[in-house]
């Protein structure tokens, strides 16, 4: 039984009638689960917006997807999947053929398959494609046991940078590059040919260099529990990075050094215990990108999912403005704002896709399960709009994503979860929200025109 | 009824399961326990403090009158001094020449700091004068004598301070021992004569390694025993024994503790002189010993970490020692020795979680030290780096 907007209903309705104890009881337990979570997610049944769906064929068990995702100028979608405890997966959606290829486990493509080393679980940053259209990436480790394995045999070995050629459909390691720790986030600069990253859990600022395979650290930006999860580069090739109480850091490569900024973020004052607070930090941005005909990068943080714009060029430190907040619109300036999550496009209209939880969402450890919305920010009219619930064409809600990229002909794909039916005698799902089964899934939604 | 309980069931899971976050309640087991340790920003944040980049503390010595002096390596190197009955750290000013200073920061009885410099490798004289009452200055030089440079080309790698008193009309005063680098030249100081005399090496050569490894293997810090004794390790990690009444630099039969064939790349980390005579230290394989300076034999104690090096070590309040262990590119851990039983207890990482108000945690340490009020201050080593301050149980 499919977690289905129809069935809600359906179940609300049987348990008015009373005809619940007459139900089978997946149904009726499902019933009773559909009440709860609209109980808790404190969102009515509302608009909804259609978006079409694609599993990752063969990975059923993968169980999160966090920034990794590139939709490539040639029509093609990267994503990276993770799976803890074992080796994440490299996957392309080919949009022209309207096929899943799946490029391969990430340990072996590291060469460290059968060493009994802790596993590349996941590509957790972003891709970036080079002028020469290939996409380069950085990989991370999946299960941390308190880091009481850091730096020992069986531990994680390291992040390794990469790049995959969609012309050859070869991958090329570039080796490990910080020992033991994991590129929590990254981005690559076409301009100096360059893929940068935050570890974890040190919180250094690294890069690898492609031209001279030189590989660089900066050192240590921020403590684990509040590196940024995304890395802005402008269009002169300067990379920008927040760390501690809201703060803006730039890294120019021109004189490879870092420099911090006083632009302060509009983060919500700490002290709102929301059950997140000891796991997450509330004062980094969560997701920017770069705006050229502003020249002005745009994001939300992750305390309020606020809103905000910072140019780099209005004055030695930039400037940084509040636009407002893309939660959804009922949750505006209520304290249960779910964290924010990754995703955030630019779309070719020059609106800003985000897609907002509708509870706390990071896949297994989410808070519940509610219907995650698609929100746009017109730049050019400054209006934000609540599309709605996205559902997938069989009314299954989106339970959330944590990934947003723009095709080159405008179209907008998300990184998320569906809840599916688990069959017996196979896993069939990536992990479990409460009860329920989950199955990640590249979804597609099409702009509309104005 | 089962369906009451079903519902009961699928609202806790809701509520109860745990996030994907990185750090959880859970892993406060892990740390040094939290009532324990708190830690200190190097200076009044976020203008008056001493800047990112430039806050590696490498240095750490507590002066005759209890204050807590320290300096620290990056872009620039800064003193500063924490006044216990304050408790805050307060930034001196920039060192002059200096990019680090490495366990290079010593105080004489009449309270004069002594600073051995990276990489321009001059003893600098600092005279402290009403600090408490002076504004910080980020950026201010720190106001200094120079005294000059012990061994020509050469910048200073440990320094220590023997205030032992002397009979000897230009040690009265105290005299200044060091190690430089790259060549490992030990070196003295006699403070009232102003004199410098280089004493040998207790390094030749470089040993046999890789391409990348350039360092002729010399110790971290230097000791002085109760008799005014003073000891490093050198090459092949043989200890070294410098006697100032006979003026001479030895090299001992004794080794650092290491496992066999690694000798050659053995240093000894940190020196802690015990008021039992013995001496402590630890190497950088991990290795805890114990060196008897009149019997001249070495006790290996141990590891008490499955990591390398021994980043610093301190006495406590309770006669149990105090160290860190743990590689630059690793995770520092506390860790205890209990002489009186043997035993060791590792205490956790160096961290500090006062959410929502601040919180951090240390992985590289550069220099540890203790006051005789029993209060460990370990001072971080990284881009971004804190002062912390552990407080033992009795």
């Amino acid at each position: 039984m499919l977690l289905n907007r129809r069935s809600f209903s359906k179940g609300a309705a049987a348990i008015r009638r009373g005809r619940l104890r007459k139900a089978p009881i997946t149904v009726r337990g499902l019933w009773i689960l559909g009440v709860v979570v609209l109980a808790f997610s404190g969102v009515g049944l509302s608009q909804t917006v259609t978006v079409q769906y694609r599993f990752f064929t063969g990975l059923p068990q993968m169980d999160g997807n966090w920034a990794a995702l590139k939709a490539a100028r040639d029509g093609k979608v990267y994503v990276g999947l993770a799976y803890h405890g074992g080796g994440g997966h490299l996957v392309l959606y080919d949009s022209k053929t309207d096929k899943i290829v799946d490029v391969g486990d990430l340990t072996r493509l590291c060469g460290e398959n059968a060493l009994d080393m802790g596993p590349q679980s996941k590509i957790h940053a972003k891709f970036g494609e080079g002028k020469d259209g290939r996409i380069y990436f950085s990989t991370h480790g999946g299960l941390w046991f308190d880091y009481a394995r850091f730096a020992t045999p069986e531990g994680y070995p390291g992040a390794h940078y990469m790049v995959y050629d969609p012309k050859t459909g070869q991958v090329k390691d570039f080796g490990i590059g910080p020992r033991f720790e994991g590129v929590n986030t990254g981005a690559f600069d076409p301009k100096f040919n360059r893929i940068y990253g935050l570890t974890h859990p040190r919180g250094h600022f690294v890069y690898y260099d492609v031209a001279t395979g030189a590989k660089l650290d900066q050192g240590r930006i921020d403590n684990f529990d509040s590196i940024c999860r995304t890395l802005g580069i402008d269009d002169e090739g300067n990379v920008y990075g927040s760390f501690g109480e809201g703060r803006i850091f730039k890294y120019d490569p021109r004189v490879d050094s870092i420099r911090e900024l006083s632009a302060q973020l509009p983060t919500r004052q700490k002290g709102i215990s929301l059950g997140r607070d000891y796991n997450k930090s509330e004062t980094a941005w969560r997701v920017v990108v770069w705006e050229q005909e502003t020249r002005k990068f745009y994001g939300v943080e992750e305390s309020a999912t606020i809103l905000f714009s910072f140019d780099p060029y209005a004055g030695p430190d930039g400037e940084v403005r509040r636009l407002g907040q893309l939660c959804i619109p009922e949750m505006t300036n209520n304290r249960n704002v779910p964290y924010a999550t990754l995703s955030l496009t630019l779309g070719a209209d020059r609106k800003l896709y985000y897609a907002a939880a509708g509870k706390e969402f990071d896949y297994g450890g989410s808070a519940g399960l509610a219907a995650s919305h698609l929100i746009t920010y017109d730049l050019r009219t400054g209006k934000t709009q609540d599309l709605g619930e996205m559902h997938v064409p069989d009314g299954r809600p989106v339970i959330g994503t944590n990934a947003a990229d723009t095709g080159p002909d405008g179209t907008i794909y998300l990184v998320g979860a569906i809840s599916v039916e688990a069959t017996v005698g196979e896993q069939n799902y990536g992990g479990k929200i409460g009860s329920i089964p989950f199955r990640l899934a590249l979804f597609i939604y099409h702009p509309k025109a104005d | 009824m089962k369906y009451r309980l079903f519902v009961l069931l699928v609202v806790g899971l809701n509520i109860g399961v745990a996030a994907y976050g990185q750090r959880d309640p859970d892993y406060d087991k892990v740390v040094v326990l939290q009532t324990r340790i708190d830690a200190r920003d190097l200076g009044y944040t976020p203008l008056d403090v001493i800047p990112n980049g430039e806050s590696g503390i490498s240095s750490l010595t507590v002066a005759p009158n209890g204050y807590l002096y320290g300096a620290t390596s990056g872009k620039r190197s800064h003193l500063f001094v924490l006044i216990p009955r304050h408790g805050y750290v307060q930034p001196l000013g920039v060192i002059p020449g200096a990019t680090a200073v490495t366990h290079a920061v010593a105080v004489s009885d009449s309270g004069d700091v002594y600073i051995g410099t990276s990489p321009e490798g001059h003893l600098l004289k600092y005279t402290p004068q009403d600090q408490f009452h002076q504004g910080i200055q980020i950026g201010k030089p720190l106001p200094v004598t120079d005294l000059g440079q012990p061994v020509s080309g050469e910048s200073i790698f440990a320094l220590n301070i023997d205030s032992t008193p002397s009979i000897i009309s230009d040690r009265k005063a105290g005299v200044i021992y060091g190690l430089t680098s790259p060549n490992a030249h030990f070196f003295e100081y006699a403070i009232a004569g102003g004199k410098f005399t280089d004493l040998g090496v207790v390094a030749q050569r470089v040993p046999v390694g890789e391409k990348f490894e350039k360092d002729k293997m010399m110790s971290r810090m230097l000791v002085v025993d109760q008799k005014g004794i003073v000891f490093a390790s050198g090459e092949n990690g043989a200890f070294y024994r410098f006697d100032p009444n006979l003026q001479k630099l030895e090299e001992l039969s004794i080794h650092a503790p290491a496992v066999p064939g690694r000798e050659p790349w053995t240093r000894v980390d940190a020196f802690l002189p015990d008021p039992s005579g013995v001496i402590y230290g630890g190497t950088s394989d991990g290795y805890l010993f114990r060196l008897d300076p009149e019997k001249l034999t070495v006790t290996n104690l141990g590891k008490p970490l499955g990591q390398y090096r021994i980043d610093g070590l301190v006495r406590g309040p309770n006669g149990k020692l105090y160290g860190v262990g743990g590689d630059k590119d690793d995770m520092a851990r506390l860790f205890s020795y209990d002489p009186s039983a043997g035993a060791y207890e590792i205490l956790g990482f160096v961290d500090v979680n006062r959410r929502p108000y601040y919180t951090w945690q240390a992985y590289v340490i550069g220099a540890m030290a203790s006051d005789d009020r029993g209060t460990v201050y370990i001072g971080e080593d990284e881009r971004i780096s804190k002062l912390y301050l552990f407080y033992p149980w009795p």
